[in-house]
């Protein structure tokens, strides 16, 4: 079943005539690994904010399990249905990685009778030690601090993960390590979609969708 | 809630900034605290004070609307002399006819006149007594029922009259009080008095008729008084010449036994006073309405010293009052821009972290929320630790500012004083008297300012303190909503990639 469907995107900047991309029509589906790839310019991370509702297309429409998710409170369909997982990661620095998933799980009201002892459990998921799970990001490294990313988008379940250039900054072990949880998140019936500049990681995918540049 | 927790947390995470922020909440709330204890006991003060002080009036004659309304009708200097010789004070019958308003709560009357000493000597600070002869000037006859006694004889009709014992300034040391209404020719003497003449309880004295030799009165003493306020020129009245003016030479008896005594004094002068009593400002009011009914003529008029004087004591309060209420609006303007510019400089250091919670999905107003209950976290404390502080300050700190504006009045007061040439003159010269007045002259002696106010904190203080504090917190985290709202999470995380 589509999960995501673009139906004729097309985006410009504010303030510009010119578009980034136009005519985009995508379906994406549940349990599977999409790679987003282009040139530089091409526009992969403002496709990513769109699928997001970070952003709006100037045409077209987004539809999520077939409901235009400009009818969808935005709030509501980020803490609940999709997960982002960012380039920098976007973690608040001055709490630690328990604390970091512990707000994503109070931000989208799940209830868990101890969201402590999830967020650990979540952590471990992704391959953090306890000792790692206590520390602020800050004393974490690139890829230690994409996995508490990884781990807090996992926190309310969503149904579908976006992941923009998640494994850029890593070391290519890291980046095997991310990939692997991806797979076995892909496998528990999600839907991941990956923009990255890596060839090997584009591999990787159960589906490859190029964009161009205008 | 997890926006209270989260508030809670950050606050204590960045407790350098909070401290500041504290420390301006706390300077504002003491300040508040303490002008807003001023404004609540002045205004009790008025409202409640005013209850508390017994309020009486007199029928006096109006001259001044006399002298007005004949004045616009243009008559001259001699009609308006022959109707001021026509104007008298009212008897006593006329008063009594008033007195049964139902606005009147206690009705008393006083018969004042003045006599000679025959077997006795007046207190007084000059060489010269009324017993002189030097004093006899030329066209005696001519100056007949002018010439002022050296004792004033003062009748009272009840013992409310007599305010200087109900308040205390005179105290009965020695024998007792005459019997209210008698007409025996009982009296009683001020203690200076008995201690210059020689005289104890039991002794006769004798007063004579200034205008007439022939006319005197014997008087028995039961009883000898301490006046607190009798020493010489203390009120800033000249007693040289009117040592009947003197409270040591003055001599109460009833009014019954005097008003028996002056019947058979053809050219003794005398006055009569009523004093009625109410039970509250409404009923004043209704009284002057109800004398109009009754047929009071025009030419006299309802006066109260009382309702004057306590507004006139409650001047420096008011000033204060005004000043507290200034002062506070001052530093409630300065601690609000001061957190305004804080918070400003905190969100923009924040901008990160609001980016952030709204792309994984928190509503702004949420987080809108969490920085209002920071703020109001931070405000809270600051706010408990002002009341107390300003709890124990603000009676101290009140009754220290109420004083210096009470200084102030007199100093205003002195200066006027010293314009007429009264007042502290140290270089010599001028009446021995006034080197006796003390700061403020006579005008400002006359007035009693109220220099002890209960500027304690209450629960008034205490529930529109902390609407300051609400208020102080809404004012400065207005600009954390607006930023907030303005912000895209979209824009913050882009620039900071």
């Amino acid at each position: 079943m589509n999960i995501l469907t673009l139906q004729d995107v097309a985006y410009s900047y504010e303030g510009s005539k010119k578009k980034v991309f136009e005519h985009l029509s995508y379906e994406f589906e549940e349990g599977k690994i999409y790679a987003i790839v282009g040139r530089s310019g091409a526009g992969k991370t403002t496709l990513l904010s769109l699928l997001s509702g970070l952003d709006s297309p100037t045409e077209g429409s987004i539809l999520f399990k077939d409901k235009d998710i400009r009818r969808i409170d935005r709030y509501q369909y980020r803490s609940k249905y999709v997960g982002i997982i960012f380039q920098s990661f976007n973690l608040l620095p001055h709490l630690t990685a328990v604390e970091n998933v512990i707000l994503s799980m109070d931000v989208s009201g799940m209830k868990y009778k101890n969201k402590k002892e999830k967020a650990m459990e979540l952590l471990g998921k992704v391959g953090l030690s306890e000792d790692e799970a206590r520390r602020r990001v800050l004393k974490l490294s690139g890829g230690q601090q994409q996995r508490v990313a990884i781990a807090r988008t996992l926190s309310y379940e969503p149904e579908v993960i976006l992941a923009d250039e998640p494994t850029g900054n890593l070391d290519k072990e890291t980046e095997d390590e991310i990939m692997g949880i991806f797979h076995t998140l892909a496998q528990e019936g999600k839907c991941i979609i990956i923009v990255t500049h890596s060839q090997e990681v584009a591999q990787q995918a159960d589906e490859v969708k190029k964009l161009s540049c205008k | 809630m997890y926006v209270i927790k989260n508030a809670w947390k950050n606050v204590i995470r960045s407790k350098g900034r909070n401290i500041l922020i504290g420390l301006i909440v706390l300077v504002v709330s003491i300040s508040a605290c303490i002008s807003l204890s001023i404004r609540q006991a002045a205004e009790s003060a008025q409202e409640d004070g005013l209850e508390n002080v017994e309020i009486t009036g007199q029928i006096t004659v109006d001259r001044q609307s006399m002298m007005q309304s004949m004045g616009e009708a243009g008559a001259d200097r001699s009609q308006m002399k022959e109707k001021m010789a026509d104007m008298e004070e009212l008897s006593v019958e006329d008063l009594k006819k008033y007195a049964k308003s139902s606005s009147v709560k206690n009705f008393y009357y006083t018969l004042t006149t003045s006599l000679d000493g025959s077997n006795i000597e007046e207190v007084s600070t000059s060489d010269t007594t009324s017993s002189d002869s030097d004093m006899q000037g030329p066209g005696d006859e001519s100056r007949k029922g002018m010439n002022q006694g050296a004792f004033s004889l003062v009748g009272y009709s009840s013992e409310d009259a007599m305010t200087d014992f109900i308040n205390g300034t005179c105290k009965i040391t020695d024998g007792e009080m005459f019997e209210e209404g008698t007409t025996k020719k009982n009296c009683i003497i001020s203690s200076e008095l008995a201690t210059y003449n020689s005289l104890k309880v039991g002794d006769t004295i004798k007063l004579v008729n200034p205008d007439d030799d022939s006319e005197t009165l014997s008087l028995k003493v039961v009883g000898i008084y301490s006046n607190s306020s009798s020493t010489a020129g203390e009120n800033g009245i000249s007693t040289q010449f009117q040592p009947g003016a003197d409270p040591a030479n003055q001599i109460y008896i009833s009014y019954a036994a005097l008003a028996d005594a002056v019947e058979g004094m053809d050219s003794i002068r005398t006055q009569t006073n009523g004093t009625y009593v109410f039970a509250d400002q409404d009923a004043y009011e209704q009284f002057k309405k109800d004398v109009e009914e009754m047929g009071l003529d025009n030419t006299y008029t309802v006066t109260s010293q009382d309702i004057t004087s306590y507004e006139q004591s409650l001047i420096p309060l008011q000033n204060l009052s005004k000043f507290a209420t200034y002062f506070f609006v001052v530093v409630l303007i300065i601690g609000a821009i001061v957190l305004v510019v804080i918070n400003i400089f905190n969100i923009r250091e924040r901008k990160y972290e609001i980016g952030v919670l709204t792309a994984i999905g928190m509503k702004k107003s949420k987080v809108c929320m969490q920085f209002v209950a920071e703020l109001f976290i931070v405000t809270i404390f600051a706010m408990v630790i002002g009341l107390a502080a300003g709890s124990a300050a603000s009676v101290p700190v009140s009754n220290q500012l109420l004083q210096s504006q009470i200084e102030s009045q007199q100093e205003q007061l002195s200066n006027q004083e010293m314009n007429f040439g009264r007042g502290n003159m140290e270089n010599g010269g001028g009446n021995r008297q006034n080197q006796n007045i003390t700061k403020g002259g006579f005008m400002a002696q006359t007035v009693d300012y109220m220099s002890d106010i209960s500027a304690s904190v209450n629960m008034t203080v205490i529930i529109e303190l902390f609407g300051v504090g609400i208020l102080l917190t809404m004012l400065s985290s207005m600009t954390a909503v607006i930023f907030v709202m303005r912000y895209e999470p979209l824009k913050i995380l882009s620039n900071r990639s």
